[in-house]
């Protein structure tokens, strides 16, 4: 039995329907990540999954309640980590951890979880001495301190350092091998490339594609990709009509070729550039990621 | 709940690391209190005046006015010559001069007494309402002394309190109620605080349930205003001198409660209207500030005009202020302490209502 079940979810905030029709299930021990930019709908989907918002319409059962009316029973249950929280300014990391503990029946040993976060050194301090990355980890450590079975993190890592962040993931990683299940939102596509089982792609309000990582980016490029940055002359047309080309993308002056057949190719690149004296600058060859997906799909990057 | 503690401790320790709110709660009203107690202090009661004597006459009757003058405590004689002591006087360091005219002796004894000449300056409002009295009943003491009457009729003024009372035993106690109110009201930016930064939303998504959260904290609000009060009593007592009724201070601790929990929910009703604490300040200061003022704390309610009763009395400072008179000093009762008490504690069953519906974690 999926321990998420969501069915034709809708929520609107006046004209804009933030969430427009989105049906997913997530499996016990997944970790499950909503992609998309800003304004995507990731965290009114979640936050009603929290049992924070109220739906419009649909179905939506998480460990088997519905949490618009399960209340203090389904809280019980949850960790949840939610964004720009500021949390007490003048207490410490240790209080912090220990207040939200007392809420629970159920609560894991606070120094535990400091360590788990590798907040050792910052026990003692006070939250408005914390930076951005440690708060971050603070709140993902009081979404576990319930030790509940699944765990909502909605953009865990804004804000950490890329260090801190591939902690971050390890522990998450941590949290999958312990059996919890995981739904996080972002819109880092390595960080949904390297932590999900499965991610659903989100855009206005629409779940756009749901499959692993791996299949996505396979189900949309069978190809690996060559991206340059050319100032001058080159246009998305040209580029599309290269030997073995089967797509191509441009952002301003940075363009992406995805090609079955990456030497032949290359070497009609080449060719064109030469005859229209076109520069080729930061040429690399790479393999197709969650982000070509997000931009073959949507003709927009993940930032925008 | 195993919860509420946790939170009260929270509270406290938001509390106390928070040197603004520890400004506003204690040193603020402490600092109000000293300065009235200082400026208004009840005046030493064997304080004497120092008035000054220019004798220019020799006679018996000038030396018995002498006399009796010297034996009233209240004032300090100085003898002098009229130059002298016009110019102390002048100066600042006489209260009054009373100049004994020569031939003064021998007029009293031709039937047809000369006046004394008493000079003051009239800009000094103690002189005119204090040494003024002091020294016309030292006339007429000494009028009898020297015609040998027997007064007719005399006096045992007799005060409804057992002492008294004087300014600072009306300011006092209102200042006490001011600070009560400043502190349940302004207590509640606490609330609005944790909303602006999302904690309230955050601790919507745990088990917590809503009345632990509103109790501890209006729980740890209660206990800063009573400590605030016992303090500023204290305070009262030993800077100002006031006679504060020992027996009635548990009933005392009881309004100040009552007190307190109507101005917490008033300030959590007007809460709900501020996104930000920044925005906090200015409602709570509009709906606190005339209360000051009309509220009889510093200014007794019948000496102010008919056409502003109304405001006064829908305003809940003027039934704390007054209880708080009743019961610290026996002032003078405005409303009966039964109507004081129920109007406090309809604010706080309205307001609390209001403060409730209009509640949001976000």
């Amino acid at each position: 039995m999926p321990v998420i079940e969501v069915r034709d979810l809708r929520k609107a905030y006046g004209d804009l329907q933030a969430v427009d029709g989105v049906s997913f299930d997530v499996s016990e021990g997944e970790v499950f990540g909503m992609l998309g930019p800003n304004g995507a709908g990731k965290t009114t989907t979640v936050e009603i999954l929290e049992g924070l918002r109220i739906r419009d319409s649909g179905d939506v059962r998480v460990l088997g309640l519905d949490p618009a009316t399960s209340g203090r029973e389904f809280k019980r249950l949850v960790g949840v980590q939610l964004q720009q929280v500021a949390l007490y300014p003048r207490l410490r990391v240790h209080e912090v951890i220990s207040l939200f503990g007392s809420f629970y029946e159920q609560q894991a040993d606070a120094d535990e979880l400091i360590a788990l976060m590798g907040l050792q050194d910052r026990r003692n301090a006070r939250i408005a001495e914390l930076s951005g990355g440690q708060a971050q980890r603070l709140s993902v450590a009081l979404a576990v301190v319930n030790r509940p079975r699944l765990v909502f993190l909605d953009e865990p890592s804004t804000g950490m350092d890329p260090q801190a962040r591939r902690n971050l993931w390890d522990t998450i990683e941590g949290f999958r091998a312990s059996g919890m299940t995981v739904v996080l939102t972002t819109h880092y596509m390595e960080e949904a490339e390297r932590l999900c089982d499965r991610v659903a792609v989100m855009d206005h309000g629409r779940i756009i594609a749901l499959d692993s990582p791996r299949a996505l980016v396979r189900a949309s490029f069978d190809e690996d990709a060559i991206e340059f940055v050319s100032s001058d002359g080159l246009t998305v047309d040209d580029l599309s009509g290269l030997a073995a080309v089967t797509s191509a993308t441009s952002q301003g002056s940075a363009h992406s070729i995805f090609s079955s057949d990456i030497p032949r190719t290359m070497g009609s690149l080449l060719d064109l550039a030469a005859e229209r004296g076109a520069p080729l600058e930061g040429m690399r060859v790479r393999h197709a990621t969650l982000e070509d997906v997000f931009l073959k799909l949507t003709g927009r990057t993940l930032r925008d | 709940m195993n919860a509420f503690l946790p939170l009260v401790r929270t509270n406290y320790r938001d509390f106390v690391r928070d040197r603004t709110a520890l400004f506003w709660t204690i040193a603020f009203p402490v600092l109000f209190i000293g300065i009235f107690g200082i400026v208004l202090g009840r005046g030493d009661d064997g304080a004497s005046y120092e008035v000054g004597l220019v004798m220019e006459d020799t006679s018996p009757q000038a030396a018995a006015l002498g006399e009796v003058l010297s034996q009233f405590e209240a004032l300090e004689l100085t003898r002098g010559d009229r130059e002298s002591e016009i110019a102390s006087l002048a100066d600042g360091d006489r209260r009054a001069v009373i100049v004994v005219p020569s031939g003064f002796g021998a007029s009293i004894s031709d039937g047809a007494p000369q006046p004394l000449q008493v000079h003051f300056d009239p800009s000094q409002q103690t002189t005119q309402q204090v040494v003024i009295p002091v020294l016309l009943r030292a006339f007429e003491v000494a009028d009898r002394a020297l015609t040998q009457t027997q007064p007719m009729v005399t006096a045992d003024f007799q005060t409804l309190q057992s002492e008294r009372l004087q300014v600072i035993d009306f300011i006092m106690p209102g200042l006490i109620a001011m600070s009560v109110m400043n502190g349940g009201v302004f207590g509640a930016i606490a609330m609005v605080s944790l909303r602006e930064r999302r904690v309230l939303r955050r601790l919507s998504a745990t088990p917590l349930p809503a009345w632990a959260l509103v109790g501890a904290d209006v729980t740890f609000r209660m206990v800063v205003v009573l400590l605030q009060t016992v303090l500023l009593v204290v305070l009262a007592v030993i800077i100002g001198g006031v006679a504060v009724r020992v027996e009635n201070l548990p009933a005392l601790a009881g309004v100040t409660v009552l007190g307190g929990l109507a101005f917490v929910a008033i300030g959590f009703f007007l809460g709900a209207f501020a996104k930000t604490e920044q925005g906090f300040f200015p409602i709570a200061q509009v709906i606190t500030f005339p209360m000051l003022f009309l509220s009889g704390i510093f200014f007794p309610l019948d000496s102010m005009p008919d056409w502003i009763r109304p405001v006064v009395s829908a305003m809940p400072l003027t039934y704390l202020g007054d209880a708080m008179r009743q019961l610290m000093v026996g002032g003078a009762p405005v409303h009966s302490m039964a109507l004081n008490l129920g109007v406090l504690a309809a604010f706080l069953v309205v307001f609390f209502g209001l403060a409730v519906r209009l509640f949001k974690y976000e």
